[in-house]
């Protein structure tokens, strides 16, 4: 009985911390910057935002003739995509997903971008496949990738257009 | 003691919101997966208590990713757009594509058309859907195949089966369905700025032809404009050979190209060149558009295309078409219109005819109704002088306006339904009612 009681207490307190601390991250996470990752050799650190805008519309597919871009997109209802398709695409959902079927379909791309689930596996892929690049919060960056510029901005910089 | 501290904890937190939100569901439900998360994190210290184990340095990270991640690895949930596609078998996290990667998408669509047609609209497409007799008609039935065959080397198809009165066998010829490979094209990617490929196309010298292929439901209208339709023969809609492509930055003005030379059409001038050129001259054509970055959704091209024509029924004759258009992409308004100048000159003559076309077509999302309404309308014009012994018998002289309404059902499929009046100069004018439910899957 006193090992039962011990659990519920711990769990309680569990429960409270995580409650609080679910709030500051949900407050942290509206205003958080996006941040454009890429794997340390891609021969790149900063894009102009039209630059960027040209690589998520599949109409810059090479970052050199020997690596092809693979994009990665998180999937419908995470909030990096939400401002993804609000800043870069300035598109709805049924509008994005229409752009990249009309391209496929007009042959100016093999395929449309990977759907990843989260940004642990964004960081994932990015580190494992050569060209790939995906945005993922600013705060969740993990080690080994790297961060690309906009406009000569990091994420977190006053007019860092990502946010 | 340790229930009522856990009774006044859970009490605590919830105080604010009990009066309103106590039975809540959504609460509820926060709180389940608060307990979950503790269960998923007790497991995990007892795991770590237990003593050393297998677990690397990012494990923790993402146990407590503010985010919680499906229960899925990295290369099973992968896949690709449109987001339902199928899963690509990956070996690993490092997800090495697999060649060749073939992938199938789809399109389809039904009409009904109504009009006071009294007999065959002659020169008019048979998809235009103007028919004397009221009724439905089946669309096309269209696969789309795309498939990597390597980091640089991609291939792509278009197969459609269309409905025919005379696709049938016996005698008279019964109706039933045509299929017909639209577009074969292997393409090999040098880089951005050079892609070369070899195939069967829809030819690049008009926007319509290569913005949306035989998907009608990428399309904000029912049918095509005259001018670009299949079967009709202003515009050479086939086109087989080779292509070399790219694009380049060009200081924000995203210049693309793409010059090509191939078999040219056939004898039946609606027709390419499939089975072999049929005179021993190459069509040529050159197509350019800048999409700028300062004003972005904003398209403007131009194109040439020079061939040498043997028609059955008209004397050889040598011919050039200009054309150019101007596309903005947005919904808020959508906005296409087109231009082309067509010009015959027979062989050993002096002077040239000119046959023109246009249209021009505008749509406005409507921003109400969860923004699943578009209404349009589109202004078409064709004409041929009586002198174009190419054209004066297969592509009629008339103009038109088209009224039309727009309802995406869901993401992938719309209802669309349209008014017509078309004015001839060689025969008498008419209007229609058509409807059409398109899809791609």
């Amino acid at each position: 009985m006193g090992k039962r009681g011990g659990f519920f207490s711990r769990r309680a307190i569990l429960l409270a911390a995580m409650w609080l601390a679910g709030i500051a991250a949900s407050g942290t996470a509206q205003g958080a910057d996006i941040a454009i990752v890429v794997r340390p050799d891609v021969p790149v650190d900063n894009l102009t935002f039209a630059e960027l805008r040209r690589l998520f519309l599949g109409d810059r597919q090479f970052w050199t003739s020997s690596v092809r871009v693979t994009l990665l997109v998180r999937a419908p209802g995470a909030r990096e995509r939400e401002v993804v398709l609000k800043t870069i695409y300035q598109m709805s959902e049924a509008q994005f997903r229409q752009y990249w079927i009309a391209k496929v379909f007009r042959a100016e791309a093999a395929s449309g971008p990977r759907i990843v689930y989260s940004s642990e596996m964004a960081a994932e892929l990015v580190s494992g496949m050569p060209g790939a690049v995906a945005f993922v919060d600013a705060d969740l960056v993990p080690k080994g990738l790297k961060v690309l510029k906009i406009n000569g901005l990091l994420p977190g910089a006053k007019g860092y257009p990502l946010h | 003691m340790r229930r009522i501290s856990l009774l006044f904890v859970v009490f605590a937190i919830g105080a604010p919101r009990a009066g309103a939100q106590a039975s809540d569901p959504a609460t509820k439900e926060l709180i389940e997966k608060l307990l979950a998360r503790i269960d998923r994190l007790e497991k995990r210290v007892a795991e770590l208590e237990k003593g050393p184990t297998t677990a690397n340095a990012a494990a923790p990270e993402a146990v407590t990713a503010p985010t919680p991640a499906p229960a899925v690895s990295a290369a099973q949930a992968m896949h690709q757009s449109h987001d339902q596609a199928p899963v690509p078998q990956t070996a690993g996290p490092e997800a090495a594509p697999v060649y060749p990667s073939l992938k199938i998408a789809g399109f389809s669509d039904l009409d009904f058309s109504a009009t006071n047609l009294h007999s065959t609209a002659t020169g008019f497409g048979a998809q235009t859907l103007l028919q004397p007799h009221s009724g439905f008609e089946d669309g096309q039935f269209t696969l789309h195949l795309s498939s990597a065959l390597s980091p640089k080397v991609t291939m792509f198809g278009e197969i459609t089966l269309t409905a025919r009165s005379d696709a049938g066998t016996g005698a008279p010829p019964a109706p039933g369905f045509n299929a017909e490979v639209e577009r074969v094209i292997i393409r090999y990617d040098v880089n951005d700025y050079f892609k070369l490929s070899f195939g069967r196309y829809h030819t690049p010298i008009n926007y319509w032809n290569t913005a949306f292929h035989h998907g009608q439901w990428l399309q904000t209208t029912i049918s095509r404009p005259e001018m670009t339709q299949f079967g009709g023969s202003f515009i050479p809609v086939h086109f087989i050979g080779s292509l070399a492509e790219g694009a380049a930055p060009a200081g924000g003005l995203n210049l693309n190209y793409a010059v090509g030379m191939g078999n040219g059409r056939g004898q039946v001038i609606s027709r390419g060149g499939d089975f072999g050129d049929i005179n021993n001259n190459r069509a040529f054509l050159a197509n350019a558009f800048i999409k700028p970055d300062g004003l972005y959704g904003l398209q403007l091209g131009g194109s040439i295309y020079r061939d040498e024509l043997n028609p059955l029924t008209a004397p050889a004759a040598r011919e050039w078409i200009e054309s150019a258009h101007i596309v903005w992409h947005k919904e808020t308004p959508e906005f296409i219109a087109e231009f082309a100048n067509a010009s015959h000159q027979p062989i050993g003559a002096t002077t040239a005819s000119n046959s023109q076309a246009f249209y021009a077509q505008t749509a406005y999302r409507l921003p109400w109704l969860q923004k699943l309404w578009k209404p349009y309308y589109r202004f078409e014009y064709i004409h041929v002088p009586k002198s174009d012994a190419i054209f004066r018998s297969v592509v009629p002289t008339f103009h038109s306006s088209t009224f039309g309404l727009r309802y995406d059902i869901t993401t992938f499929a719309a209802f669309k339904f349209e008014y017509r009046s078309y004015v001839r100069r060689d025969g008498p004018s008419f209007y229609g009612f058509f409807g059409q439910t398109s899809f791609t899957f």
